[in-house]
């Protein structure tokens, strides 16, 4: 039985009704436009007669280099930060979830990343990043190897400019993770830890057998968030490297934005952006199929 | 039903001032003055000097001529573009507008401009710098003017280039040859400390790497397009010149002759003896070095030493109401004295050949004389086609790939195909009538 639109869910329906036009109008609308677009001509300001090219821009893009590249260093990123940036936070949570005075201070620099804008971190991290024995970071290479460390361009070298990056956003993201984790970590009854220290249970075993399994829904929903978060990859790259060196960096938001804003061509931009949001779409889909078997099962 | 009632009510009241707003405001519109013919300009909001010399013109203007009133309205630098193309779509253009040099073939294929062939004084025309006519013409009309050109060549540390016993070129025609260019980076690298004796500006970003590198192309016999047809680009740009040149630059940076200037202070440190950047630095270049300066061509591929040119342009937008009244203006923003309080706060390269003669950076004998007769005889234009943003756009992932040791003729091959293709999808940039 199909109950959505019975009479009584209007007063539902009407609720939702602002939510779901904002929704239309500012994520459905151009997500349609872009979709009809990118089998057109388009190209920003051009006086040209708009034309069907049916495929052709997928077919391009799919056999682009650059673009293929962009699609592996997505994939390269998501794979080593969500695990990395969701471990950072879960450690960082816990060490501030101790009752300790002045906690509320660690708190707050732990979070204070995330309120910066990409824009200030990125321009910051550039400086921390300095090539040459000058560099911050080159400096404390330096001094922590004993000066074994020879210093690095970080951000020009074709192997170090991805995961330099990758440390930034990091550092950057680990901060909000770390408040849903800790709202997790204090939804956890103290009665069980109380339990598990009578069964005599050392803080390693109350960590793997009461914390971890209690945290299972905040750790679906960070990783689902970051894996998202992870793939909209663009501020960093575009003030830090503009996807160099070789297209080591090259991200497909970087690489639609170029196409789009750079070349004026909206419809090359257009098929990105679908592509994309297919990939999205579907690791979403992939990783709420995993969140609702666990909850068929718990 | 009570609430309901006051919901009502509430709605009303919103409707009335709502109302009310919108009368407000349009009554507090001022009467447009009839007598008056008004010109709108849009201009960027450069520099804080730049800024105040131009709001002077347009008072200056206003006050000249009682029947005219210029309004200028002046834009952040950041999303001037975008803001013109938008406002071009719509059709909001200003009457006069300002727009960096390499727009303009797009504008003017959009038919966004009108020509100014009949519009300024024959007088004006004929004393601008062959660069300015250059530049602003396309499909044989003149579209834009500039107040000001750029120059583009490489500062030297006299004192180190002697030290290491170097040759120094002093005109176009003796610039050094690409080998011999090798050879100078050699010996001062032998005299340096890290080796690094070159400042490409390597930490410049975006149209810095167009603007100052295909000249070495233009020299070597290449190009960024063929300029017969405007419609290839693989023959010119992914020649075996173009490839000699690009092969040669890689290998100054192989080498390690280049000074990444994270801090931009490299050739004021003097850590570098060379420095490849345009007039822009003079100021600061002049203040932290003294005598020590000193004004080269850039290096000579084979066909001669070729430099870049172009910078803000103005055009007078083809809706535009009064045409007359935009034309007078542009040619009071010519006039010498304007041109050199301009040039005065930003440094460019005057625009016409009388405020040159009275600058003194520019005239005879001045400082900066080599970008005058650069601008005369060894500068090239940058493509004149709508194609330019795909091009410059390319050229960069090109020269971004070069530069960190991909393969030369790999990079300007996909860079060619790019560009074709881009001219193949737009028709080859056809002219479109006005619709």
């Amino acid at each position: 039985m199909n109950n959505t639109f019975r009479s009584d869910n209007r007063v539902g329906w009407l609720m939702a009704a602002p939510a779901l036009t904002g929704l239309g109008l500012f994520i459905g609308l151009p997500f349609l436009l872009a979709l009809i677009l990118s089998f057109t001509n388009l190209k920003l300001a051009s006086p040209l007669p708009l034309t069907f090219v049916g495929l052709q821009h997928y077919a391009r893009i799919l056999q682009d280099p650059v673009f293929l590249r962009a699609l592996l260093n997505n994939l390269i990123f998501a794979v080593v930060v969500v695990p990395a940036q969701t471990g950072c936070a879960l450690l960082l949570a816990l060490l501030v979830n101790r009752k300790l005075p002045g906690m509320v201070v660690f708190r707050t620099l732990f979070f204070l990343p995330v309120i910066f804008p990409f824009a200030l971190i990125s321009v910051v991290w550039m400086l921390l990043y300095a090539p040459g024995p000058n560099g911050v970071i080159n400096s404390v290479l330096e001094l922590l190897t004993f000066g074994f460390w020879e210093p690095q361009d970080f951000l020009h070298n074709q192997f170090l400019a991805l995961p330099a990056i990758m440390v930034v956003s990091i550092w950057q993201g680990a901060g909000f993770q770390m408040i849903v984790y800790l709202a997790g970590l204090q939804d956890i009854s103290e009665e069980l830890y109380e339990a598990a220290r009578l069964d005599g249970a050392n803080s390693w075993q109350q960590f793997w057998y009461v914390t971890f399994p209690c945290l299972r829904n905040t750790t679906l929903f960070v990783v689902s968030v970051t894996t998202i978060l992870s793939f909209r990859l663009f501020d960093q790259v575009q003030i830090m490297t503009k996807g160099g060196p070789l297209n080591a960096t090259a991200t497909v938001v970087f690489e639609a934005v170029r196409a789009a804003f750079e070349r004026q061509q909206i419809a090359r931009g257009s098929a990105m952006t679908v592509v994309f949001f297919i990939i999205v779409l579907c690791l979403t889909i992939f990783q709420r199929r995993l969140v609702s078997e666990d909850r068929r099962v718990g | 039903m009570q609430t309901q009632k006051i919901f009502y009510l509430h709605a009303a009241h919103l409707v009335m001032a709502c109302l009310l707003i919108t009368l407000s405001v349009s009554g507090c519109t001022p009467e447009a003055e009839t007598d008056k013919q008004v010109v709108t300009v849009w201009a960027h909001s450069g520099q804080g000097g730049e800024r105040k010399v131009l709001m002077d013109q347009v008072q200056r203007f206003n006050e000249e001529f009682p029947d005219f009133h210029v309004e200028l309205t002046l834009l952040p630098e950041g999303s001037y573009n975008s803001q013109l193309q938008s406002a071009a779509l719509s059709h909001d253009l200003p009457d006069v507008i300002e727009f960096d040099g390499p727009f303009l073939y797009g504008y003017v294929w959009q038919n966004q401009l009108q020509p100014l062939d009949d519009l300024l004084p024959a007088a004006v025309q004929a004393d601008f710098l062959p660069s300015i006519i250059k530049q602003g013409t396309m499909h044989d009309h003149l579209f834009a003017v500039g107040m000001f050109d750029s120059g583009l060549g490489m500062y030297g540390n006299k004192a180190l280039l002697e030290a290491a016993g170097i040759r120094t070129p002093t005109s176009v025609d003796d610039a050094w040859a690409a080998e011999e260019f090798n050879q100078v980076l050699n010996k001062l690298a032998a005299k340096d400390q890290d080796g690094a004796v070159l400042d490409l500006k390597a930490n410049y970003r975006g149209e810095w790497f167009t603007y100052a590198f295909s000249p070495i192309i233009q020299s070597a016999g290449g190009d960024l397009i063929d300029r017969r047809d405007y419609l290839h680009a693989e023959s010119v740009l992914a020649g075996k010149e173009a490839v000699r040149a690009m092969t040669t630059l890689q290998d100054w940076f192989e080498q390690g002759y280049v000074d990444p200037n994270l801090d931009d202070a490299a050739f004021v440190e003097e850590r570098v003896a060379l420095s490849w950047v345009g007039h822009w630095e003079y100021p600061r270049y002049a203040e932290k070095l003294g005598d020590k300066l000193m004004l080269l061509p850039l290096p000579d591929f084979g066909q001669g030493s070729k430099t870049g040119q172009g910078s803000w342009q103005w055009g007078i937008n083809a809706d535009a109401r009064n045409a007359k009244a935009a034309a007078r203006f542009l040619a009071s923003l010519l006039r010498p004295e304007s041109i050199l309080a301009m040039t005065e706060v930003n440094g460019a390269v005057p625009a016409t050949k009388t405020a040159i003669a009275r600058s003194p950076l520019y005239k005879e004998g001045g400082p900066l004389r080599l970008f005058v007769e650069q601008l005369r005889q060894s500068s090239v234009e940058r493509p004149r086609t709508p194609a330019y943003q795909v091009i410059t756009s390319v050229f960069q992932q090109a020269f971004d790939e070069i530069r960190n040791g991909a393969d030369v003729q790999k990079a300007l091959h996909q860079a060619a195909a790019a560009i074709e293709q881009d001219i193949t999808d737009s028709e080859g940039y056809r002219s479109v009538p006005r619709s």
